[in-house]
């Protein structure tokens, strides 16, 4: 008797199951992302020197960035030119860089390298291909006739930017 | 044998940098008449994945790089590492025609160190009415 109250009390309880469907939504927009994977490191190999080559004991920057549409994008990466802050200095500095493509997501992209731009100091690549592309940057600065550098903090700009076309 | 695995693992992880990245979106706004008469509105959205950047500043140029003057609830957006913002930049009707680019740039803190700081801009492109 029990037995069968406790299915009857079961089956009445049941909620009916309700089937809808849930689609899942989403937008694919262009897009790019900017990252500082590294950022650099001075190295000092000699008194009038800095750089941030690996065999002058520094540290390259890595830039990275995503492209989540092909060709909606321009790459422009501008190596220093100026300190953003030093201790005072009274004689020229020659500046030296460059920007070049590093690993790719894609192996097309390698033809980035062969077809930038280069003016001044900006470098201009054209983001033909979605993925990831990461730039290496260098940066050299000399100062004056071979002087020695103040003692101090130096800190200069790389400025990245992503441009729609 | 664990010792070949794990340990370039435990290295891997150990040596792996930080990556910090910037992002805004539409790559493509459209200039929509705003409240205001003879002034256009453009929604922009920004995402901060810099955990070294928390300000960025708002730039507007025509199609040569000349700065076109705008209006924004802050010029300069104050904005939290892994948090997105939604903004929007303000366009005289007369300037309508010029505007070519809405950039974010980020404001980097001055650094203490021999390093070279990296300094990122997005810009979108105005999407002219057809």
């Amino acid at each position: 008797m029990i037995k069968k109250l406790a299915a009857i009390i079961f089956l009445v309880s049941a909620t009916p199951l309700l089937a809808v469907d849930s689609p899942i939504g989403g937008v694919v927009q262009p897009k790019c992302s900017v990252w500082t994977d590294v950022s650099g490191v001075y190295g000092h190999p000699l008194p009038y020197k800095l750089s941030t080559l690996v065999a002058d004991g520094g540290v390259l920057a890595s830039i990275r960035y995503d492209i989540a549409q092909a060709d909606y994008y321009k790459a422009r990466i501008t190596h220093p030119n100026s300190f953003s802050s030093s201790p005072a200095l009274n004689d020229s500095v020659a500046w030296t860089g460059s920007s070049i493509v590093g690993q790719v997501s894609v192996a097309a992209m390698s033809a980035y390298e062969a077809a930038k731009v280069t003016y001044n100091n900006i470098t201009e690549f054209n983001m033909t291909l979605a993925g990831t592309t990461w730039f290496i940057v260098s940066s050299t600065a000399q100062y004056g006739n071979t002087k020695s550098l103040p003692a101090g903090n130096y800190t200069a700009m790389i400025k990245a930017e992503c441009i729609a076309k | 044998m664990y010792s070949k695995i794990i340990l370039p693992i435990f290295f891997a992880l150990f040596l792996a940098t930080h990556s910090y990245a910037h992002e805004m979106t539409p790559t493509y706004p459209k200039l929509t008449q705003s409240y205001i008469d003879n002034v256009y509105v453009a929604n922009m959205k920004l995402f901060n994945r810099r955990s070294d950047v928390e300000f960025y500043k708002i730039e507007v140029f025509t199609n040569d790089w000349k700065p076109l003057p705008f209006a924004a609830v802050s010029k300069v957006i104050n904005l939290k590492y892994s948090r997105s913002k939604l903004f929007s930049v303000y366009i005289r009707a007369e300037d309508s025609e010029e505007v070519v680019y809405i950039c974010t740039e980020s404001k980097v803190f001055k650094a203490l160190n021999q390093v070279t700081l990296v300094s990122s801009r997005i810009c979108s492109k105005i999407k002219q009415n057809e």
